[in-house]
């Protein structure tokens, strides 16, 4: 009679055991939301002229279960508008060697899902860019849509703080600070994909 | 804690731990043109290059007397030169258009470039093919009708950037003038200029560093020619500055468009007619 007790016991907790190990993910993953083709740009400056470069190729999480977020960018896909410019700057930010732009931190203001209306958000971690990692906290916005959830933010850049020489424009150089913006509506991670 | 609550809890941080991982960093798939040339003329020639949209190229061509006049001519610099000022828009991608002024002939001329085909850095097109049209308008001051002023060109361009060294290009084109001349030459010799020609060009860069290359360009007219005229030959240095593309060159014809180069070239490289040249071309972008 102990014998079954134990086993009863045993069985009981690899049930528990089992549902948490398949339940919790999905738990997880619905409070996940994620994107590939967000938007993202930077502004340079030189005395008298300004340029901006985009790309439609940054990729993005945010998990609001660990208050995760995690955004990278593959360098090669922002365009200026001028090749031999993209070519420079590719030159500039070394990608062969250091393809990605990418942060990863914690997102520490707190999120309404039930509100439609935008939040300001705070995210703090790790920037990295060049082979360079620094601490930074960068302000935005997030707001829970039909689709998912917007983020937009912007923040400056120092070039200086990451080993980048600014290119030279004739005789003149690039202002090391970059003016850099985000725009990505993220999608709810589907359960079944996120197995 | 037992034994098998401490692998149970172990076994639930290993299954949760994964979802605070970063996402796999991974490059992007592009698949955009490859950069075949660097500039939308080679020496003469156009290249299949275009201006990206809302892009605005100015172009200086220039070419100085032949070189064997010496040094009393300072080896061409003090010749009649002549030059070309242009400027071209990228209307899209692959549609320019543009116009230019040269001091022969007091020419104006309008021209647009139209991509039909680009070659994509995956290879998934392997060839680039463009098409150009010229119409050059001759002003000098001579009585002349506004029609019998007008010459054209209709080319086709079919390049592929074979290695990130080596990009060739193969041009067939066809020039016409609505207004031609028979003339008697210095030594009495009847000289009589053809309305049409056909030239098929053969042009390439081989880069020797990231700024520097070597280009090549030959135009040989194929078929019947107006007299007393023959081929362009050009070889020279290519530099690109980041801003500007530069191209050095020498080169038989002063003529810069390619209509008054087949038809109009009367010097030849081999004979000792060569002369010192180069192109500027500074992109101004409206990005």
């Amino acid at each position: 009679m102990l014998f079954v007790n134990r086993t009863q016991r045993f069985a009981r907790r690899v049930v528990l055991f089992v549902t948490l190990v398949v339940l919790l993910p999905l738990v997880s993953q619905a409070q996940t939301f994620q994107t590939e083709r967000g938007h993202a740009e930077f502004r340079s400056e030189v005395p008298l002229h300004s340029f901006t470069g985009t790309s439609e190729n940054l990729v993005g999480q945010i998990d609001l279960m660990d208050h995760t977020v995690d955004f990278y960018i593959d360098l090669n896909t922002l365009k200026t508008g001028i090749g031999k410019r993209d070519k420079d700057m590719k030159k500039t930010l070394d990608t062969d060697q250091y393809p990605f732009a990418e942060f990863f931190g914690q997102l520490v203001t707190p999120f309404d899902t039930n509100s439609h209306a935008v939040q300001p958000a705070i995210v703090r971690g790790e920037f990295k860019i060049h082979g360079i990692t620094k601490q930074v906290e960068i302000t935005g916005s997030l707001q829970k849509t039909a689709d998912g959830i917007r983020v937009q933010a912007a923040w400056e850049l120092d070039l200086d703080d990451y080993d980048i020489e600014p290119p030279s424009l004739l005789i003149v150089k690039v202002n090391p600070i970059q003016d850099i913006q985000i725009d990505a509506l993220l999608s709810p991670v589907p359960v079944a994909l996120g197995q | 804690m037992t034994l098998r609550s401490l692998l149970l809890t172990l076994l639930l941080v290993s299954v949760s731990t994964p979802l605070l991982a970063q996402i796999p960093r991974q490059r992007a798939v592009t698949n955009e043109p490859a950069e075949i040339f660097w500039a939308p003329t080679l020496v003469h020639t156009s290249t299949v290059t275009n201006l990206p949209r809302k892009n605005l190229n100015f172009t200086i061509m220039h070419a100085f007397g032949v070189v064997s006049n010496g040094v009393e001519d300072l080896f061409g610099l003090d010749g009649a030169a002549n030059i070309r000022f242009g400027l071209d828009y990228g209307v899209t991608d692959r549609l320019s258009i543009g116009f230019g002024r040269s001091r022969f002939d007091k020419l104006y001329d309008f021209r647009f470039k139209a991509n039909l085909l680009r070659q994509t850095t995956s290879n998934s097109v392997p060839l680039d093919v463009a098409i150009k049209g010229d119409v050059g308008i001759n002003t000098i001051k001579n009585g002349f009708d506004f029609n019998d002023r007008l010459s054209y060109l209709a080319a086709v361009m079919v390049a592929r950037k074979f290695s990130d060294k080596l990009s060739l290009q193969v041009t067939p084109m066809f020039s016409h003038f609505n207004t031609v001349f028979i003339l008697r030459g210095a030594d009495g010799e009847i000289i009589e200029e053809e309305n049409d020609h056909i030239a098929v060009a053969v042009g390439g860069r081989f880069l020797l560093s990231e700024r520097w290359g070597l280009v090549a360009e030959y135009i040989p007219v194929i078929g019947s020619r107006s007299d007393d005229t023959n081929d362009t030959l050009s070889l020279g240095l290519e530099v690109e500055t980041g801003g500007h593309v530069f191209q050095l060159f020498f080169t038989t014809s002063q003529w810069m468009t390619e209509q008054h180069t087949i038809a109009r070239n009367a010097d030849d490289f081999f004979n000792g007619d060569i002369r010192w040249g180069f192109n500027v071309n500074r992109v101004f972008g409206g990005h």
